[in-house]
């Protein structure tokens, strides 16, 4: 008996260690690396940097637009998750608590999206886009954002809210409030938990887009930073030292963001499963 | 205005921006590329109807074949590999059988912070000719020609590929069974200890068993993320070399972007939506008759 436990730790240990430095050492490699001038990184992969060389950050960020990459990338999620936010937090305390028919049909329609991915609509929206006139424009980047955002934030939003008890609505009612009285003044301060996971998720799903900038973009000017990360790999530089700034540059932020926001991150994940 | 009429304004003036927003960029989508995908058309002028050609040839296509195999191993590797596997290290921080768990739980989350893009340059430094991979190969074998050559393999190049998926998404499931865990209530699995149960009977007959709909759920997200895969593929490979990586998404994208041809394109994103559902059905056919045993 005392024994199984002892090899079933050790066990638990190797497992938890192994995955731990599966993650540490690529992303420790990855920040010594960009320390390295191109040639030392093809001739000693391993060795630490002798000097720090940050004339990679320097080169990379002005020779990759970073500065422009990373601007947009803050004005798309910001805007885009402040909007995805507010509309879904709105939906949610309708379909919840005004029990009219049109609102199963309206959730069931969102549900639905949650299995649609952006790929069975990029076609379409691509040609939309450009009749419209707004493909190539930061709109035609921050509307998709928001629809494809939406989904899986109605689910929460209405989740929570369901589980606002409907006394306290009633009472603000009889005492002569409105009902978007009501969701400014007592739903959404009493959601404020929920809406900060809404936002941090939302956010971190926008921060990392990829394939809607690269479809529906075209000018260099407003796209984002994991596109433009990405233009790195192809013919722009063979200089590995500035490809590994460039990766540099699109972690450490996040890495920053998560070692603040973690505990709301994974509240996001694992509400989508809770039972109740 | 009355009271009645008070609360339906309300109501649509609260449910209409989202679902207007909705309905145009995601829903109004999806029929015109349902209609688009029996037509031909490059864009310009009229599309041309064309019944199910697009599918038929997508199916005797042996690009598209090899992509649905990578796209159903991506499926294997997220039903069997991330699953299991994040369940495991949950299980065990949630039975504390090791200290200074949140800090192997903040390190093996981490990866779901970093964008794709970000993952597939770096893990293409790492498995690169220069690389860590192949450095420490190297001196640990003591063999200075050692060289990666699964990437020139058709069968094979898609594994470092299954493996970097492995990386990025274990941590995610491990949180999310996590906090499904923390939820269970304690009671039940003292009164177990106190009746002698063994640990692998309580895994058994207690946690698993309350666990099939949260695992359920997790499946049904791995099978749609597996079939959309395309972000990471495409900046670690871009499907290459010789179509060896590609998968439905690329494949899509490439006929979509590169050749304009938007009615193929579209059928081919029609059967990621069909092949998703039909999994999912599939997968809740066995997760209800799992429960049901378990009852």
């Amino acid at each position: 008996m005392k024994k199984s436990v002892t090899i079933g730790k050790i066990l638990a240990y190797i497992l938890m260690i192994t995955f731990t430095l599966l993650t540490v050492v690529p992303l420790v490699w990855m920040i010594l690396s960009s320390f390295k001038p191109h040639a030392l990184i093809v001739r000693q992969p391993l060795a630490p940097p002798f000097t720090f060389y940050v004339e990679n950050f320097i080169l990379s960020w002005v020779q990759g637009h970073l500065g422009i990459y990373f601007l947009n990338s803050i004005v798309y999620s910001l805007s885009a998750t402040f909007v995805t936010v507010i509309l879904a937090m709105s939906s949610g305390y309708a379909l919840s608590k005004f029990h009219y028919r049109s609102g199963r049909i309206i959730y069931g329609l969102y549900t639905l999206g949650l299995l649609i991915t952006v790929h069975s609509v990029i076609v379409p929206l691509f040609i939309m886009e450009t009749k419209l006139g707004i493909s190539n424009t930061r709109l035609g980047v921050i509307l998709p954002y928001i629809a494809f955002g939406l989904p899986f934030q109605v689910f929460l939003a209405t989740t929570y809210v369901k589980g606002i008890p409907d006394s306290m609505q009633e009472s603000a009612i009889i005492d002569g409030a409105t009902f978007l009285e009501v969701f400014v003044k007592i739903i959404i301060p009493v959601a404020t938990p929920i809406l900060s996971t809404m936002f941090i998720y939302t956010f971190l799903g926008n921060w990392n887009e990829f394939v809607l900038v690269l479809t529906l973009t075209s000018d260099m000017m407003i796209r984002s930073l994991p596109v433009g990360i990405n233009s790195f790999a192809g013919g722009m530089s063979r200089d590995y030292g500035l490809q590994f700034a460039a990766l540099v540059i699109g972690t450490v932020p996040m890495i920053i963001f998560y070692m603040i926001f973690k505990d709301k991150i994974a509240q996001g994940f694992a509400a989508g499963s809770l039972k109740e | 205005m009355t009271y009645a009429q008070q609360k339906h304004m309300s109501y649509w003036i609260l449910v209409l921006p989202g679902i207007l927003v909705f309905a145009s960029i995601i829903i109004f989508p999806v029929l015109f590329s349902f209609s688009l995908s029996f037509t031909t058309w490059n864009g310009y002028g009229m599309p041309t109807f064309a019944g199910l050609e697009n599918y038929r040839t997508i199916i005797s296509d042996s690009v598209f074949q090899h992509s649905l195999r990578n796209n159903l191993l991506i499926v294997v590797i997220s039903v069997f590999g991330q699953i299991p596997l994040g369940f495991l290290l949950a299980y065990l921080l949630h039975r504390r059988m090791v200290r200074h768990g949140s800090f192997y739980q903040t390190m093996i989350f981490l990866p779901i912070t970093i964008s794709p893009v970000v993952v597939a340059l770096l893990w293409n430094q790492i498995f690169s000719s220069s690389g860590m991979v192949v450095a420490l190969v190297r001196s640990i074998t003591d063999n200075p020609q050692y060289v990666i050559r699964i990437f020139e393999n058709q069968q094979l190049a898609i594994v470092p590929i299954l493996f970097v998926l492995l990386w990025m998404h274990t941590g995610t499931y491990m949180i999310i069974y996590y906090a499904n865990l923390q939820k269970m209530t304690p009671s039940v699995l003292e009164a177990a200890q106190i009746d002698g149960a063994s640990e692998k009977q309580m895994l058994m007959r207690i946690i698993l068993p309350s666990m099939v709909g949260t695992i359920a759920t997790t499946a049904i997200f791995a099978i749609s993320g597996s079939l959309k895969a395309f972000d990471l593929i495409y900046a670690m490979t871009g499907g290459g070399p010789a179509h060896f990586t590609e998968v439905i998404a690329i494949y899509m994208y490439v006929n979509t972007f590169k050749y304009y041809k938007y009615g193929f394109g579209s059928a081919a994103s029609i059967i990621i939506v069909l092949l998703a559902v039909g999994l999912i059905l599939l997968l809740q056919y066995f997760s209800r008759r799992l429960e049901r045993r378990f009852e």
